[in-house]
C-alpha cells in the first residue's frame, strides 16, 4: 500500500519553467485528478511520477522511498496512455502479459493473471486478437487491462478517455470509478474534462502554468474555489462574475447591481450578510459576485430563508432537459440562470429570480483571489 | 466507363483519343525493350548466327552454349575460370554488407527517434550529410583504412566499405519511418520493463518489414551494382562480378564473342533482376508506408 508525495516538484526544459514548485500529497487509496488546460504540465508531471521524465528539482516520493531516481520499471506504477499504446504487433494477451514477462514471471501464472483481468474487464473472447481488430472501447478496455494485471501501488492515467465518444466515455468512467473502490489503490487521473474530474477525484489538484491553484475535494473546489480561474474552470455552464459595488445597510453589507427588469435597469442590493468575507474596508469599491447558474432561480417554491427575491428580464431560454438555462441582464452582462423546466416554458418576459447569497464566492477585482 | 453516356461524335473522339494513346504507349514499350531484346536474343545465337543475321532477327534456337561459356569458362585476365567464382564473390560480399548496414541502420534511426538525446538531430544531420559525399571521396582514406586493417585485397574489405557507406542511407530510411511510430509505444513498453535493446527487438523490429524491404532492395543494388569499389580495393580473384564482367568484356582474344558478353552482362544484372521483381512492388509500398494503427 502506498502513499504519493510530491514535493516542490520542478521542470525545466532549458530555461523554459514548464513545472514551478509542485506540492501534493496523497494518501493510500486516494484517487487524484489533475485538471488544467493543455500546455499546463498535466502530462510533465505524470510523467515525472512515472519515471519517463527526470525531475529538475524536488522530490518524489511513493511511500517511504524517493523514487527520483528509480528506474519507470522498479517504481511499482502502470500507466494508461490517452493513445493507449497498445503493441501493434502483438495479441491482446501478449500486450496483457508483456509486463508480467519482463519481470520473468513464469508463463502458467502469466496466463492466470491475463485470464483473471481479461474476466474482469470483459474482454476474455478478445484475447486472441489484434490491436487493430479492435474497436477504440475495446483497445480501451485492453490498455486498462495492461495497468491492471501487474497489480502496481499505483496507477497513472493520462487522459484516457479523451479519445472516446460520449457515451463510452461515460460507461468507462464508471468502470474507473469501480476498479477504483474495488482495487483500493492510489490513482493520478490527468483529465481537462471539468465534469470527469469532479464524478471520479476524491481530491482534485488545478493546474495553471505548471502551477496548483487548488487542491481540495471536489465540493471545495465547485463550493469555494480560491480564485476566479478555478471558479471559471469547473462547472458548466461556468459561474456568473457580476461586477458590484459594495455598499452598507442597515444590518451590514450589501453588493449593488443593475439589474434589466422590464426594460430599464433597477437598482437591486444583494445581502452580503450570509458571506464569510470581511468587506467593511471595501465600502464604496469594487468586488466581484461569483454566482453559479444555480444560485439564481425562481422565485417562489424552493426558496431557501435567505434567499431574496427580485424581477428580471429573460433574455433568451435554452432548454437542457430537466433544467432550463435563462440568459438575463445584469450590469450590462449576461449572466446565466438555471430554473426548472416548467417555469421558463410559461414566461419569455420578465420573471421573478430568487438568488441564494449564501452560495456567492466573492472575489477581489485586482488580484481575481477569494475573499474570505 | 460504362456508366457514362456520350452523344455519337463525342464517343468517336474519345476513342480516337484511346487509340492514339495507345500506339505510343505501344511506341514507347517497344523503344524501351528493345535493347533488352537484343541483349537476349543474341546472347542465345552462335557467333555464326551473328554475323550472318540481322540484329533483332529472332535466334534460330535456344542455343545456351554461350551462357555455359560466359558462366565457367570464358577467360577473365589470363583466368579462364568464367564469372562463376566472381559472381560468389559479390554474393558474400552483399549479402553480408546488406545485414549489417540495414541492421545498424534500424539501430540507428531507433536511438535517434526514440531515445531522444541532446545533440541527436545534429547527429542525424552529419549522418545525413553522408549520402551526399560522393563515391570518389572516400576512395583514398578508404584505402588507408583497409591497408591498416590488413583486408586490402579481400571480400571482407568491400563487406566494410559498403556497410559504412551504406550506412548513411539505411539510417535516414529507418529514421524517417521510425519517427511515425508512437513514442508512447516505447514509454509503455519501458514502464513494462522492457530495456533499449527488448524494446527494439520485441516492438520496433516487428513494425519494421515495410522499412527493412525497402532498404535491403536499396542496398543489395547498390552494393551488387557497385563498380568504383571493386576496381579499387580489389584486384585478381577477388573481384567482384561487376568488375569480372568488365573485364571478361575486354580481355580480347581472337574474335569478339558478343553472345558470351551479353550473357555475362545479362548473368550479372539477374539477382538485381530478381530482386525487383519478388519485392518490387514493396518497395514503393514501403516507401509510403505510414505508422502503425492501435
Ligand atoms: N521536451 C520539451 N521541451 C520543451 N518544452 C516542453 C517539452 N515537453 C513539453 N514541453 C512544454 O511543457 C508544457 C506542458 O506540457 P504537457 O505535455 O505537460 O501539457 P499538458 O498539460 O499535458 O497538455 P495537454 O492537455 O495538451 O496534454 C507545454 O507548454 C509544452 O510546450
Ligand atoms: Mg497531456
Amino acid at each position: 500500500m502506498a502513499s504519493l508525495t510530491i514535493k516542490n516538484a520542478v521542470k525545466r526544459y532549458g530555461n523554459v519553467e514548464v513545472l514551478k514548485g509542485v506540492d501534493i500529497d496523497l494518501e493510500d487509496g486516494e484517487f487524484l485528478v489533475l485538471l488544467g488546460a493543455s500546455g499546463c504540465g498535466k502530462s510533465t508531471l505524470l510523467n515525472m511520477i512515472a519515471g519517463l521524465e527526470s525531475v529538475t528539482e524536488g522530490e518524489i516520493m511513493i511511500g517511504d522511498r524517493v523514487i527520483n531516481d528509480v528506474h519507470p520499471k522498479d517504481r511499482d506504477i502502470a500507466m494508461v496512455f490517452q493513445s493507449y499504446a497498445l503493441y501493434p504487433n502483438m495479441s491482446v494477451g501478449k500486450n496483457i502479459s508483456f509486463g508480467l514477462e519482463m519481470r520473468g514471471v513464469p508463463k502458467k501464472e502469466r496466463d492466470q493473471a491475463v485470464q483473471e483481468v481479461a474476466k474482469m474487464l470483459q474482454m476474455d473472447h478478445l484475447l486472441d486478437r489484434k490491436p487493430s481488430q479492435l474497436s477504440g472501447g475495446q483497445r480501451q478496455r485492453v490498455a486498462m487491462g495492461r495497468a491492471l494485471v501487474r497489480r502496481p501501488e499505483v496507477f497513472l492515467f493520462d487522459e484516457p478517455l479523451s479519445n472516446l465518444d460520449a457515451k463510452l466515455r461515460l460507461e468507462m468512467r464508471t468502470e474507473i470509478k469501480r476498479l477504483h473502490k474495488r482495487l483500493n489503490a492510489t490513482m493520478v487521473y490527468v483529465t481537462h474534462d471539468q465534469i470527469e474530474a469532479l464524478t471520479l477525484a476524491d481530491r482534485i489538484a488545478i493546474l495553471k502554468d505548471g502551477e496548483v491553484q487548488q487542491l481540495g475535494t471536489p465540493a471545495e473546489i465547485y463550493d469555494r474555489p480560491v480564485n476566479m480561474f478555478v471558479a471559471g474552470l469547473v462547472g458548466s455552464p461556468p459561474m456568473n462574475f457580476i461586477e458590484a459595488t459594495v455598499v452598507r445597510t442597515d444590518s451590514g453589507y450589501a453588493a449593488e447591481v443593475m439589474v434589466r427588469a422590464a426594460g430599464a435597469d433597477q437598482t437591486v442590493l444583494l445581502d452580503l450578510d450570509a458571506q464569510a468575507a470581511d468587506v467593511s474596508d471595501r465600502v464604496g469599491r469594487k468586488i466581484i459576485v461569483g454566482l453559479r447558474p444555480e444560485a439564481i432561480t425562481q422565485a417562489g417554491q424552493k426558496a431557501g430563508g435567505d434567499a431574496q427575491s427580485f424581477p428580471s428580464d429573460i433574455d433568451v431560454t435554452e432548454a437542457t432537459g430537466a433544467d432550463t438555462l435563462c440568459v438575463l441582464h445584469w450590469n450590462g452582462k449576461e449572466v446565466m440562470a438555471r430554473v426548472s423546466s416548467g417555469y421558463a416554458q410559461i414566461i419569455e418576459g420578465t420573471m421573478d429570480f430568487a438568488v441564494d447569497m449564501s452560495r456567492a464566492s466573492l472575489f477581489d477585482p485586482e488580484t481575481e483571489k477569494r475573499l474570505d | 466507363m460504362s456508366d457514362h453516356t456520350y452523344s455519337p461524335a463525342q464517343g468517336q473522339s474519345v476513342l480516337w483519343m484511346r487509340l492514339l494513346l495507345w500506339a505510343l504507349l505501344i511506341l514507347f514499350a517497344i523503344w524501351f525493350l528493345l535493347p533488352a531484346y537484343v541483349v537476349v536474343g543474341t546472347s542465345l545465337k552462335d557467333l555464326e548466327e551473328i554475323r550472318g543475321g540481322s540484329l533483332l532477327a529472332l535466334p534460330h534456337e535456344l542455343n545456351f552454349s554461350a551462357w555455359k561459356h560466359a558462366w565457367n569458362e570464358a577467360c577473365i585476365g589470363v583466368r579462364c575460370t568464367g564469372l562463376e567464382p566472381y559472381f560468389w564473390n559479390s554474393v558474400f560480399m552483399a549479402l553480408p554488407a546488406v545485414f549489417i548496414s540495414t541492421l545498424l541502420g534500424a539501430l540507428t534511426g531507433y536511438a535517434l527517434t526514440k531515445f531522444q538525446f541532446r545533440g541527436a538531430n545534429m547527429i542525424f544531420a552529419l549522418i545525413l550529410f553522408g549520402c551526399f559525399v560522393p563515391f570518389q571521396v572516400v576512395i583514398l582514406p578508404m584505402a588507408q583504412t583497409l591497408g591498416r586493417l590488413g583486408i586490402t585485397n579481400t571480400v571482407y574489405g568491400l563487406i566494410l566499405v559498403h556497410s559504412v557507406y551504406g550506412l548513411a542511407f539505411t539510417t535516414l530510411f529507418f529514421r524517417n519511418y521510425y519517427v511515425t511510430i508512437p513514442d508512447e509505444l516505447v514509454r509503455a513498453a519501458t514502464i513494462d520493463g522492457a530495456g533499449f535493446f527488448t524494446i527494439f527487438r520485441r516492438i520496433i523490429l516487428p513494425l519494421s518489414p515495410p522499412i527493412i524491404v525497402v532498404s535491403v532492395i536499396w542496398q543489395f543494388t547498390q552494393i551488387w551494382n557497385d563498380f568504383l569499389f571493386g576496381a579499387s580495393f580489389t584486384t585478381g580473384g577477388a573481384q567482384p562480378i561487376t568488375v569480372a564482367m568488365n573485364n571478361l568484356v575486354n580481355t580480347t582474344t581472337g574474335v569478339k564473342q558478343y553472345n558470351v558478353d551479353m550473357a555475362a552482362a545479362l548473368i550479372t544484372a539477374a539477382p538485381t533482376l530478381f530482386v525487383y521483381i519478388v519485392a518490387g512492388r514493396y518497395f514503393v509500398r514501403g516507401l509510403t508506408a505510414g505508422s502503425v494503427k492501435g
